[in-house]
């Protein structure tokens, strides 16, 4: 369970986040929408703890600023969109790195048999198996996309954050990359937090939607039961009808 | 080729280049006396009647010395480039361009031109200066880095290592026109050289640098990890300010060390690192044991060329690596730039 409390960030003077509270329980996806600049990314990147903030951000009642580095990882991973690769690792090495909280420290620090069987098994899990010693400069967006949802499932995280992960994928490996996280999700006492821009896979993939305006709260619903109204105000034009007229076009 | 048989020919070519840099010279020696002088040295087996009583002292006490010395320093500065390169994500990253050489130098020469002495340092005085004055380089560089950007940000660092390796040449070039008694010997820390640095220094060396490259294999994952952007290395666990500060610091001790008894010598530790990667991948647990040795291979190579190719002057050692690592350099910028161009 993720359990957000007061949380405020700032970036030098200017208030990006002001006094969030809420809380996401397990077996569930909660997608976080809003406007261009309404602090949803400022949002992940605090919970994950990669950016100082104000405020409590506890994952099964710890207080994860109270953990290490290594200890925080190991309760959140987070997938964010698509970055450039410049060195030539490959498939395997890449998802290994995942396991790098779990690795025994000895004086060699040799990875064992138990770490091997987890990135295959995460391989296998991504359908990655056959590229396993490809090199990840020679991918293409939606496999190395793929390469580090299975390095996040490495990391066996309870929680995995993401940041607008479908960036970049065409339709096909956007729903593709859906569907494994909600496989991933219904495999354990997990959850998901992130950000997906398409407004239209949010709805479909969560169990809850954070609607996010200007730093705070705007509301917060379970998918089934969210006023699709306040998205005209979310968003500041007419969003339901736009959506509609679409629809249109394909009937 | 597969990996193990490419490990198999960087190695046998690395001891072929020993074997021949210590056979040429201003007296070509016959291999195989090289072998009857190691037998004598090493298990006390009788030397050959025919040999010149010479020979065995010009093996043992002055080439082999020095090849093995050249061969230790590439090692040291190719692992350090490699570290520098992937903390910074930066190909043109290394302890030369970051100013850390530089400062190493500065202290060396401080010491020469003021005389100065320690009873209770001795020998170590110079190495340990060169060591504190290139570790305070590369400290200064970080801090100054990061009072322009608020994380650690890497490009900011390597700029102001560049402006600061400027500076430093300055002060050093200051030094050299105010002491023209010393301008010889300080131009050789500028360059480097290899020549005259008996069994101790050696010793010296092959310690500090082997205990410091395998404290750096260690980290091998790290360096995998931070390759990727910082952000990404903090999501997978990697405490990213402290290892960067870390790595750093140990990588700029291990060129400092080589600097305080050879002087500044470039590129090496840009080239060796480009090749192996080309060849093994990208994975420093291969990338740094190999570019050590690639390194040693290629300055003892290039302590060759320098002290036949004029003989009997010598070319300073840091001009021939440059001559040989810019135009290479060059090469290699333009031939990715061409096929990123192709590619988009």
């Amino acid at each position: 369970m993720l359990t957000i409390e007061h949380l405020s960030c700032c970036y030098g003077e200017q208030t990006v986040l002001k006094d969030i509270s809420f809380t996401a329980k397990q077996h569930s996806k909660l997608l976080i929408i809003g406007a261009n600049g309404c602090g949803k990314t400022t949002l992940l990147k605090a919970i994950a703890g990669l950016i100082p903030h104000q405020g409590i951000v506890s994952v099964n009642g710890k207080n994860t600023a109270l953990l290490s580095r290594k200890e925080q990882a190991k309760k959140i991973g987070f997938l964010s969109q698509i970055s450039s690769i410049y060195f030539p690792y490959t498939v395997y090495e890449t998802v290994m790195h995942g396991r790098y909280v779990h690795l025994r420290d000895g004086l060699l620090r040799n990875v064992d048999k138990t770490n091997e069987k987890i990135v295959l098994k995460c391989l296998e899990m991504t359908g990655l198996l056959a590229l396993k010693n490809k090199s990840i400069t020679t991918l293409s967006g939606g496999q190395l996309q793929r390469v580090f949802l299975a390095r996040v499932f490495a990391q066996e995280p309870d929680i995995i954050l993401l940041d607008e992960p479908t960036n970049h994928l065409d339709l096909k490996h956007q729903l593709e990359l859906m569907a494994y996280l909600d496989d991933w999700v219904k495999q354990g006492p997990r959850l998901v937090v992130g950000v997906v821009h398409d407004m239209n896979l949010a709805l479909s993939f969560a169990d809850e939607i954070l609607m996010l305006k200007d730093g705070g709260i705007l509301a917060h619903e379970k998918g089934a039961e969210l006023d699709l109204k306040l998205m005209n105000e979310l968003f500041e034009i007419d969003v339901i009808s736009h959506m509609k007229q679409s629809l249109l076009k394909w009937q | 080729m597969s990996k193990k048989l490419k490990i198999i020919v960087l190695v046998m070519s690395a001891l072929l280049a020993i074997l021949l840099s210590v056979s040429i010279g201003g007296a070509d020696i016959p291999i195989s006396d090289i072998g009857r002088v190691f037998a004598y040295r090493l298990f006390g087996a009788p030397l050959p009647s025919d040999m010149p009583s010479v020979t065995a002292g010009l093996i043992w006490n002055i080439r082999l010395p020095r090849v093995l010395l050249s061969f230790v320093v590439g090692a040291s500065l190719a692992v350090s480039g490699s570290v520098m390169q992937s903390v910074l994500k930066n190909p043109l990253a290394s302890s030369y361009t970051v100013g850390v050489s530089a400062g190493a130098g500065l202290g060396v020469v401080l010491i020469i031109v003021f005389g100065i002495s320690s009873t209770v340092l001795g020998a170590f005085l110079m190495p340990l200066t060169a060591i504190v004055f290139g570790m305070a380089t590369i400290v200064f560089a970080v801090l100054v880095a990061s009072r322009m950007s608020h994380a650690l940000n890497d490009q900011s660092i390597i700029l102001v290592g560049m402006i600061l390796s400027v500076f430093v040449n300055a002060i050093m070039m200051t030094f050299a026109s105010r002491s023209p008694e010393y301008a010889q010997q300080i131009a050789m820390w500028q360059m480097g050289s290899l020549s005259m640095r008996g069994w101790h220094v050696v010793g010296i060396i092959s310690a500090a640098s082997t205990v410091l490259i395998l404290w750096l294999c260690r980290y091998a994952k790290e360096m995998d990890i931070l390759t990727f952007g910082d952000e990404q290395a903090s999501a997978v666990g990697v405490d990213v300010k402290k290892m960067k500060w870390f790595l750093l610091l140990l990588s700029s001790m291990l060129t400092a060390v080589s600097v305080a008894f050879v002087g500044v010598i470039g590129f090496v530790d840009l080239i060796a690192p480009h090749i192996i990667r080309r060849f093994f991948g990208a994975a420093h647990r291969y990338v740094l044991p190999l570019s050590a040795l690639f390194g040693g291979l290629f300055l003892v190579l290039a302590d060759l060329l320098s002290r036949t190719l004029i003989a009997p002057s010598e070319i300073p050692i840091g001009s021939i690596t440059a001559l040989i690592g810019a135009p290479f350099f060059g090469y290699l910028f333009l031939k990715n730039s061409k096929r990123k161009a192709g590619a988009s």
